[in-house]
């Protein structure tokens, strides 16, 4: 792991340590899962070039899986976590499969496609997903892991250090994938599929397995945020979080994965200020989102690296 | 029961919907044709046509000319959307392209319910239009008819204008051989802002034609803009025509459905949207 990775890490680490002392847990919580949600597309958008506007059903089937599990059973956590991952891991397993062969263009139209095919079927299986409702009475499980001693989930600070963990968890993993050989396929994919072909690598299955795997993790996310207002809210679902979770990782910046969840950070809190200004918020999100792609494409990343050369003249650092 | 005037009625009530479907993904089809993004702020034209449809034939009393301003407000918007914004961005940056017109489709559709209020609202078509043709073997409602029609002439003009005339053949050596056309000393860029106007004049035509029929709700465009991706899809690769027939059979596909699983008519669609892709992948018309 090279010391980038390494400082990159500390910070998030830091910060994760550091935000319950500046918002509340709850906000802190969301902040996280949105991070994790957002760091999960990452391998998908991020590395592979592949603008899927089909994460928000991802993050759904995780939510409601998980969701249903945690409203009707008294399991421990584990179990509608792994329900949820795996659900979310099949349903963008067999997506993927049906959208990596498809050219750009429309591999965006059937990943959106795909998004509202979700959004409609859980809309209309009102018994069990509670329709326009969203999917109500979810307990946060007494236990984490079966024969353990119970833990009051209830308590917002205890909530907090399970997401924290569990995403910074999953923060790592995710990062082991993308410096992987998979995730270097997937990048000669992204710069020229044709001759990542012809040396020999089978990107369209190289791309699902990246798709598979958001999947697990976009679940894992949802299966959090479930939990998070004991609901599980058809809006997340709709495609408009798609756009917010690929807004996300480019508001970022699209070059590191550590960009994600300061995306996510920048997104929810954006989304918190602005709402207590105007009931019409998504307005003034929608002209930041224009003023972001036009001006600042590279994201809060590169609004670092252009400041930091800045920032070292100043102090006189800099002195070759 | 299901008898064949229900049959009939439904199968009316799908032409007519399709023949929507049809506007928008012809429209999302020309766009895409020349500027090589599906714009995501179709949805949101669509709705802007239908409340600007509302509050126009409302205030002047005047259905023809709710009609016109729709069509009129949203080609305007098209062309300063691509003029101001599109046109700023690199040809080929997908995300940023797609993310800007998700953009402007938030505040488009926020500015409606600012406007307009986010309840929903009706609209009732001139009398005229209100009542049923009988077709001998089922009614066939008026309004329902009109949208067939209009939808029909509309989709004709525009094919003529397209395959039959000098700009027409401009934009179709746009669509094919953008650098080509160019060094032939096509002006590129002002058929890009053409295309653009008239297809976001399409979805506002598209919305104010739905207003009637389905009343207005702000989550009308969203809903639209999912279908119409659907269609293009459907259609199929490079086919702008592709999309009117997929638009019409999506129609009647979901109103049909409609009759034996109420509840699932949209999933159904996308559903067939999956088994399509799965047996012809370049979809109805395409080629490659």
């Amino acid at each position: 792991m090279t010391r980038s990775r390494m400082v990159g890490l500390g910070v998030l680490a830091g910060s994760i340590l550091v935000a319950p002392a500046l918002l509340s847990f709850s906000t802190a919580s969301e902040l996280l899962i949105f991070g994790l949600a957002a760091a999960a597309a990452y391998p998908v958008i991020g590395v592979g070039g592949l603008f899927s506007f089909g994460q928000a059903a991802l993050f759904g089937i995780g939510g409601y899986t998980g969701g249903w599990l945690m409203a009707h059973a008294a399991l421990p956590l584990l179990w509608p976590l792994l329900a949820g991952a795996a659900a979310a891991g099949l349903f963008a397993t067999a997506m993927g499969a049906m959208c990596v062969r498809r050219s750009s263009i429309y591999f965006i139209m059937l990943t959106f496609a795909f998004n509202q095919l979700v959004y409609y079927a859980i809309y209309s299986w009102r018994g069990v997903t509670g329709g326009q409702d969203g999917l109500a009475d979810i307990a946060r499980p007494a236990r984490l892991l079966p024969y353990l001693p119970g833990v009051n989930l209830d308590r917002p600070v205890n909530f907090y250090v399970l997401v924290a963990v569990i995403v910074f968890g999953c923060f790592l993993l995710l990062l082991r994938i993308v410096d992987s050989p998979l995730g270097r396929v997937l990048d000669a994919a992204k710069q020229n599929a044709r001759r990542a072909a012809a040396i020999g690598y089978d990107i369209h299955r190289a791309q699902t397995l990246a798709f598979a795997l958001s999947g697990v993790f976009s679940g894992i996310a949802g299966v959090l945020y479930a939990m998070l207002y004991w609901i599980m809210p058809i809006d997340a679902v709709a495609w408009v979080n798609s756009g917010n979770l690929v807004f996300m990782v480019l508001i970022g910046g699209l070059g590191s994965i550590f960009g994600a969840p300061i995306g996510a950070a920048v997104f929810i809190l954006l989304q918190d200020s602005l709402s207590l200004v105007w009931d019409r918020w998504p307005l003034l999100f929608g002209l930041i989102v224009i003023g972001v792609v036009l001006f600042l494409q590279g994201g809060v990343l590169e609004l670092g690296g252009m400041l930091r050369p800045a920032l070292r003249r100043a102090s006189g650092a800099d002195a070759p | 029961m299901i008898t064949s005037a229900l049959l009939g009625v439904q199968v009316a009530n799908g032409l007519a919907v399709g023949a929507l479907y049809a506007l928008m993904a012809f429209g999302l089809s020309i766009i895409k044709g020349l500027l090589n993004v599906p714009n995501f702020a179709h949805g949101a034209l669509f709705l802007v046509g239908a409340y600007v449809a509302w509050a126009v034939s409302g205030g002047s009393g005047s259905f023809w000319l709710g009609l016109l301003a729709a069509a009129a407000a949203t080609a305007l918007l098209g062309m300063a959307i691509e003029r101001l914004l599109v046109r700023r961005l690199h040809r080929g940056a997908y995300l940023f392209q797609l993310l800007l017109l998700f953009g402007t489709a938030l505040v488009m559709e926020q500015t409606v319910i600012a406007i307009w209020g986010g309840l929903g609202r009706s609209m009732s078509p001139p009398p005229w239009l209100t009542g049923a043709v009988d077709l001998g073997f089922s009614p066939f409602p008026r309004y329902l008819l009109f949208i067939v029609v209009a939808a029909a002439v509309v989709i004709a003009a525009v094919w003529a204008l397209i395959e039959r005339t000098w700009i027409g053949a401009r934009i179709r050596a746009g669509i094919e051989r953008p650098e080509m056309a160019q060094s032939l000393g096509i002006d590129v860029e002002a058929l890009v802002t053409a295309a653009f106007a008239l297809g976001a004049g399409l979805a506002g035509l598209a919305g104010a034609l739905a207003a009637p029929l389905t009343g207005l709700s702000v989550t009308m465009g969203t809903d639209m803009l999912a279908i119409a991706l659907v269609v293009v899809v459907l259609g199929g690769l490079g086919s702008i025509y592709g999309g009117v027939l997929a638009g019409l059979l999506v129609g009647v596909v979901q109103s049909l459905a409609a009759l034996w699983v109420p509840q699932a008519s949209t999933v159904v669609i996308y559903a067939a949207m999956i088994l399509v892709l799965a047996v012809r992948p370049q979809g109805l018309l395409g080629e490659r």
